[in-house]
């Protein structure tokens, strides 16, 4: 069969046709001379996307039989997809085709129509050198597993598990201590915000121990997990018992928490495990089984100093929540009692939800709010330094410090096991911290809490929901997944079996045979990024779509 | 620091009753090594099982007919190997094997590699051409531990990494006496199973190896001065590489050009009539076969993160161009750029394996830093 | 039961959830009272903390909405009435007439030259002016202008001006388009309306309005975009000339409306880094009381960034801010950290002002009956912890509408409104 390229000008209007020559562009093409053998047909129109142009195009590419199609017209941002639309109505595969951009590149940035005609002849040569290197690619459909695994039973994972689950979609919720639950239930009261009392929350647990389409899974552990969106085969293993339990999920979703910094690591903080000082933490569970704040001897504290930002220096980043508890708390020690005198020091206050300001406006005239620079603690003393520079040296009855929020220790574990990357503070990395924040870099590994960094309770509540938004459109029971089509590949033959693409793939879309001794892409992963190709030492790595001689044939045109 | 064990006899004899001792107590299954070939004027690396082989082996030899990692390659590729065996090399055989291992290249599980205090090798032209006379010479250096003569082949002589390195078990030669050095685990075990006590200090020879690197670093240092002249700028590497005839030796014998099909000998490196002719259109003229330094650039930019100063790419050049030192040369620049240093250690990753965002950014610094300091030259 | 969903608001809240909601098969309206989508991140030329060029970031979202077969845009529309329950949702919606046919339109802008009549530009932030016939800026999408039929002489009867329909190739103008009243049946809704900026005209002794060298930060955000006013020049409003000195106040009306607007301290470290940039000899001056930093990459952010900045002042009572001209220059007083009365002369003073909710939304909230809080943002979590519920089952908040912050959240609130809406199903 022979080629028949099918080349269209468009003439976007006066978009393009005012800044070129469009009949020159079209003689010029007819003139090439590595082309005069083979059968073009070149057309222009005047707007090639528009519903007319469409049906123009559809009906000349069926009527022609085109094996290739170029089309000059605008950036492939804008219309790239319209044009593939339109192909997939016709028996020409899409990826046969080729947009050029001559209006961005060439109309719209030239005041001289003769460069500007030139150019674009250039381009558009260059591109029909580039589409007789294209193959078709096809389309595949695979089968997906609407199901989730949730790593994770506070409040964040019970709240993915519920908003997720369904009739037909069932939750495996993993936990890898004895019981459901998290730190919410060491609190007495939530913050008033906050909009409820606690056993809302509790009534979260019942809830999900009562929903038949979740599974729990206590004392257990994320043994193994292979595959990718709508296909991930797991292993869980439960601690206590050894025994493992096999699963196919389509979805995962992260939500193993966060700890907290102890302060006796940190250089500044000097005290012993019997001196009256406390954590924030320590406090709250304090107020929550004996409803009374006492000092180690039992007695009530005269004066209570609350220390925000304790190691924050070091960490970096504000753990959010803190300005908010202690506010909290010292409403817990007002009640007690107003003769407790109650001083916090602070740097700044951190009080970004609207409720906040209000809240801490409550507590101003009962608590002695000092702003500072620096602070150290020895035993109960603290030395520092006010904003306005002075020296000064308190020593209350009690300290209690609003310690930092860091990653938990197995983040590193998880990653490496889902191939998810972790930021450089040890959190989990967003895919994109603005436009897709519960997303990983791996498709259907979702990150929702304070796995992914400081975050309040409902903050934690929305960030599942979310990971449960995010399951309910991407994975719907019944409905096929159509990976990527412009992937990579790597050629056997070529291949060493040095690894390196492996390391470098972001998204753990290589897999290596050791029968073989070859890497191998896996098509449903890969997103043809091209990381891989750039890596290969023997150049056994090429995209389906941008293979080095299509490039060099588009390039060489362009440089001549 | 380590004690070592002396080993009775000279040097050769001392090692080979070594290695036979091994074999005979089963704490290796066979031992790789080199022997002569029956011309008498070269050696081939022989995985030595009947120990009673061994008295024709050669354990030092004066030249490298290829890169032993190549040999331990071969064995070690692919297979799951439940056969002990220990390899004998020099110090940047030990490093190529190194990097092929990171390379995914060569597995060390079932692998005891020893190395010894190399006192260079000889340029194999030179030794094929008067076998005998080289190799009297040879022993002549071995025999006095001279660790700087100019017989040996140019990246020798500017070689500092000439002693200990990653080895498992290395050969320490001091006063005529051979002390074996325990290096590692593995190390440690051989030296239990054949029920040695390390007893020797080892504080005098490192000293005196100290003291001759420090001379030849400067050596070395000087000869680069040298040799930036040769590979910097595009004018320079075509007077240097004026000479070659594209036979592509250097790539085959260099262990870490392990590709099955080399990316320049492949057809994406090889553009057809038309760009051709529209080169010579551009430039007035075209030398066929295209792109000749493009293969030794592209060389260096794949392999020279890992390149070890072998030397072996000199030795197989027919025109008798210097490569060794120029890819010595650069790969010490490349290697300083990325904080790394071929072959040291099998945990250090390869720069390639470890992107780190941040990395891009200090590279554009440097480059903007380097076209500061150009136009200021200017 | 309708799976249909009505949003309303095409910021990245309103669009995310558009998407989200396509992909899954559902039906949705998408509701925007301005005639371009995209909300206001595109006012900012990037956006903290990557400082990613914004255009790049919402482009292909603006894009794929545009080109979903599942998504109805309606711009220029607001949402009139609406009756019924969740799952049964009545709506009618008034879509202005644009005058311009959006399929003919191809954005070529041929038909602004010619048009005699000039008015504000209220999307540059009153710092440039546009014609009758319109698009808000260069780049609005859809890339189709609009007439305001009250400033077009044609239109509101002046005379028979015909300029722009002549001007125009494909016959796009239609003088005879009308407004029309489009009634659509939804299961949901979403409310996604966004915010607006404190308006500090009245504020006496911060001297906008009067000064010309004050501005607000959106103004600010215009007159730094290369789209903008000023194409990116940052010359002032009177003098045309660059300012040697900049003021940027954080906290501006904080204590008016009771609130932190959690993004402004983030993004006035952003505002030093641009000054920096376009102007590396000028002074800048951060004038700040609470740092507030709530996002695990915010505090890197300002390190870095608080280097560009001349100073950082701490002033101890943010409600002692005083500007006034003095001369040439503007005179910043402030109580400084020793409580001391101080103050520093510039020629430049950026407003970082409080975020409030969208202009025009009280009536809005009313129309769809669902409760505002103190401030007048959409109240949520009104049933538990962590919801985007309103007061009225059926209808969710998502973004700054529920009250100021930063875009992830924003987004998350969006995703999180789709699975409330979904998981019902």
């Amino acid at each position: 069969m022979s080629d028949k390229i099918g080349i269209y000008v468009c003439e976007c209007g006066p978009n393009i046709a005012s800044r070129v020559h469009i009949d020159k562009i079209m003689e010029d093409l007819a003139k090439l001379e590595d082309f005069k053998d083979k059968e073009l047909v070149i057309k222009n129109h005047k707007l090639l996307c528009s519903v007319d142009g469409k049906k123009f195009l559809e009906d000349e590419i069926n009527e022609n039989g085109f094996s290739h199609l170029v089309l000059a017209a605008c950036s492939p941002r804008d219309h790239d997809t319209t044009f593939i639309n339109v192909c997939k109505k016709t028996k020409l595969n899409p990826y046969m085709y080729r947009i050029i951009n001559i209006r961005e590149q060439c109309a719209w940035v030239y005041s001289d129509k003769d460069v500007a005609t030139e150019k674009a002849v250039r381009y558009i040569h260059a591109g029909m050198n580039r589409v007789l290197y294209q193959k078709p690619l096809n389309e595949t459909e695979l089968d997906s597993n609407p199901d989730v695994l949730v790593i994770g039973g506070g409040t964040t994972g019970i709240e993915a598990a519920l908003s997720s689950a369904g009739e037909n979609r069932k939750i495996f919720l993993i936990e890898k201590e004895e019981n459901l639950g998290d730190l919410t239930s060491k609190l007495k009261e939530l913050l008033p915000r906050q909009g409820s009392n606690l056993n809302v929350l509790k009534q979260r647990i019942s809830d999900v121990q009562n929903n038949k389409n979740i599974r729990i899974f206590t004392n257990t552990e994320l043994e193994s997990i292979v595959g990718f969106l709508g296909n991930f085969e797991i292993v869980l293993k439960n601690k206590k018992s050894d025994e493992t339990t096999e699963l196919l999920v389509g979805a995962v979703v992260m939500a193993n928490g966060a700890e907290l910094q102890n302060p006796q690591e940190l250089t500044d903080f000097n005290f012993q495990n019997d001196d009256n000082v406390f954590t924030a933490q320590e406090v709250e569970e304090m107020f929550s089984q004996s409803d009374k704040l006492t000092l180690r001897n039992g007695n009530e504290p005269k004066s209570v100093a609350l220390v925000h930002c304790v190691g924050r220096k070091d960490l970096g980043y504000c753990s959010k929540i803190c300005c908010n508890y202690l506010q909290k708390i010292a409403h817990y020690i007002n009640e007690q009692s107003n003769n407790i005198e109650i001083t916090e020091f602070y740097k700044h206050l951190c009080l970004p939800n609207k409720e906040d300001q209000e809240y801490h406006q409550k507590i101003t005239d009962k608590v002695n709010f000092v702003r500072i620079t620096d602070i150290s603690l020895c035993g109960t003393e603290l030395n520092l330094t006010k904003i306005n520079g002075e020296n000064s040296t308190l020593k209350p009855d009690m300290v209690i410090l609003a310690t930092g929020i860091i990653p938990a220790k197995d983040n590193p574990k998880f990653a490496k096991m889902l191939k998810v990357d972790l930021d450089e503070r040890g959190f989990f990395n967003e895919a994109h911290l603005k436009k897709d924040p519960i997303s990983t870099n791996t498709d259907g590994v979702f990150i929702a809490g304070t796995t992914k960094g400081p975050a309040g309770i409902s903050e934690s509540i929305l960030q599942a929901q979310a990971c449960a938004g995010k399951i309910l459109t991407q994975l719907i029971p019944g409905q096929k997944i159509i990976p990527e089509v412009m992937v990579s590949e790597i050629l056997e033959a070529y291949c060493r079996g040095c690894k390196t693409c492996l390391d470098v793939c972001g998204f753990g879309a290589i897999y290596f045979d050791e029968d073989k001794g070859v890497s191998i892409v896996n098509e449903a992963i890969c997103r043809g990024c091209g990381n891989c190709v750039g890596s290969c030492p023997s150049g056994s790595i090429r995209t389906k779509y941008f293979t080095n001689p299509q490039l060099y044939q588009e390039v060489k045109e362009a440089l001549r | 620091m380590n004690k070592g064990i002396k080993l009775e006899g000279e040097i050769r004899k001392s090692i080979l009753d070594f290695f036979e001792k091994t074999l005979s107590n089963n704490t290796f299954d066979a031992v790789l090594m080199p022997m002569m070939v029956p011309s008498e004027d070269s050696y081939a690396w022989i995985l030595v099982k009947d120990k009673n082989l061994l008295k024709d082996a050669e354990p030092i030899v004066p030249i490298m007919p290829i890169n032993a990692a190549k040999a331990l390659k071969r064995y070690t590729r692919i297979g799951d190997g439940k056969f002990k065996i220990a390899a004998l090399m020099k110090p940047c055989e030990i490093r190529a094997t190194i990097e092929l291992v990171k390379l995914n290249q060569i597995k060390l599980d079932d692998v005891t590699l020893f190395s010894y205090d190399c006192v260079g090798a000889l340029p194999m032209q030179d030794f094929i051409a008067e076998p005998q006379k080289k190799g009297t010479l040879f022993d002549k250096l071995l025999k006095e531990q001279i660790y700087n003569s100019d017989e040996t082949k140019p990246v020798c002589q500017i070689c500092d990494k000439f002693s200990n390195c990653a080895s498992d078990l290395h050969f320490a030669f001091e006063n005529g006496n051979v002390v074996l050095i325990s290096n590692s685990e593995k190390g440690d075990k051989t030296v239990t199973k054949m029920k040695f006590s390390p007893n020797i200090d080892l504080k005098n020879w490192q000293n005196n190896i100290d003291a001759l690197a420090t001379d030849k670093k400067k050596n070395r240092a000087e000869t680069f001065e040298l040799v930036k002249k040769m590979a910097e700028g595009f004018d320079n590497l075509s007077e240097t590489f004026a000479l070659c005839i594209n036979c592509h030796n250097c790539s085959s014998v260099c262990p870490i050009c392990y590709c099955r099909k080399c990316y320049f000998d492949s057809a994406v490196a090889k553009p057809n009539s038309d760009v051709k002719m529209m080169r010579a259109k551009q430039r007035g003229g075209i030398a066929l076969p295209l792109d000749k330094i493009m293969f030794h650039t592209g060389r260096m930019a794949h392999m020279s993160l890992s390149c070890v100063s072998c030397g072996l790419c000199s030795d197989a050049c027919p025109v008798n161009i210097p490569v060794a030192q120029i890819f010595s040369y650069v790969a010490s620049q490349t290697q300083k750029t990325f904080d790394y240093v071929a072959g040291e250690n099998a945990g250090d990753a390869l720069p390639m394996k470890e992107y780190k965002l941040d990395e891009m950014g200090e590279l554009g610094e440097m480059v903007k830093k380097a076209e500061v300091q150009e136009s200021h030259n200017e | 039961m309708n799976n249909n969903v009505l949003i309303i608001g095409s910021g990245i809240a309103g669009m995310d959830a558009s998407l989200m909601l396509s992909r899954a098969g559902k039906k949705v309206f998408l509701v925007e009272k301005l005639s371009l989508i995209g909300g206001k991140i595109i006012k900012n030329e990037e956006s903290f903390p990557n400082l990613d060029c914004s255009t790049c970031l919402i482009a292909p979202i603006q894009q794929d909405i545009l080109q979903d077969k599942n998504i109805e845009v309606m711009t220029v529309s607001t949402v009139q009435k609406v009756e019924g329950t969740a799952g049964n949702f009545k709506v009618k919606i008034f879509k202005k007439a644009r005058y311009v046919n959006m399929q003919d339109c191809l954005g070529c802008g041929m038909c602004y030259p010619p048009c005699p009549v000039s008015q504000i530009n209220e999307w540059e932030e009153n710092l440039m002016e546009k014609k009758a016939v319109y698009v808000p800026t260069a780049g609005s999408l859809p890339n189709v202008p609009v007439i305001d039929a009250d400033k077009c002489l044609r239109l509101n009867g002046t005379e028979e001006c015909n300029k722009c329909a002549e001007a125009c190739m494909f016959g796009a103008i239609d003088f005879t388009e009308k407004d029309e009243e489009i009634e659509v049946e939804v299961g949901s809704i979403i409310v996604a309306t966004g915010f607006d900026t404190l308006d500090v005209s009245e504020m006496e002794n911060l001297g906008y309005g009067k000064i010309s060298g004050v501005y607000t930060a959106l103004e600010f955000e215009r007159l730094f975009s290369s789209n903008g006013p000023t194409e990116g020049k940052l010359t002032l409003r009177d003098s045309k000339k660059s300012p040697e000195s900049i003021a940027i106040i954080h906290c501006v009306g904080r204590d008016d409306v009771g609130y932190c607007s959690s993004v402004c301290c983030t993004y006035s470290a952003k505002h030093a880094h641009f000054l920096k940039h376009k102007l590396p000899n000028a002074k800048i001056y951060n004038f700040y009381n609470d740092i507030c930093l709530p996002d695990k990459t915010y505090q890197k952010f300002h390190e870095k960034i608080k280097g560009h900045a001349t100073e950082f002042i701490f002033q101890a009572d943010r409600n002692k801010m005083n500007i006034i001209q003095k001369g040439a220059k503007i005179e910043v007083s402030y109580i400084d950290k020793k409580d001391i009365k101080n103050s520093v002369l510039v020629d430049m003073v950026i407003l970082a002002n409080a975020m409030v909710p969208a202009n025009s939304s009280t009536e809005l909230y009313e129309t769809l009956g669902i409760e505002t809080d103190k401030y007048g943002f959409v109240a949520s979590q009104t049933f538990r912890i962590g919801s985007v519920a309103t007061s009225k089952p059926g209808i969710f908040v998502a973004g700054c509408a529920e009250g100021p912050k930063d875009i992830q959240s924003s987004v998350i609130q969006a995703e999180a409104a789709v699975a409330q809406i979904l998981s019902k199903n």
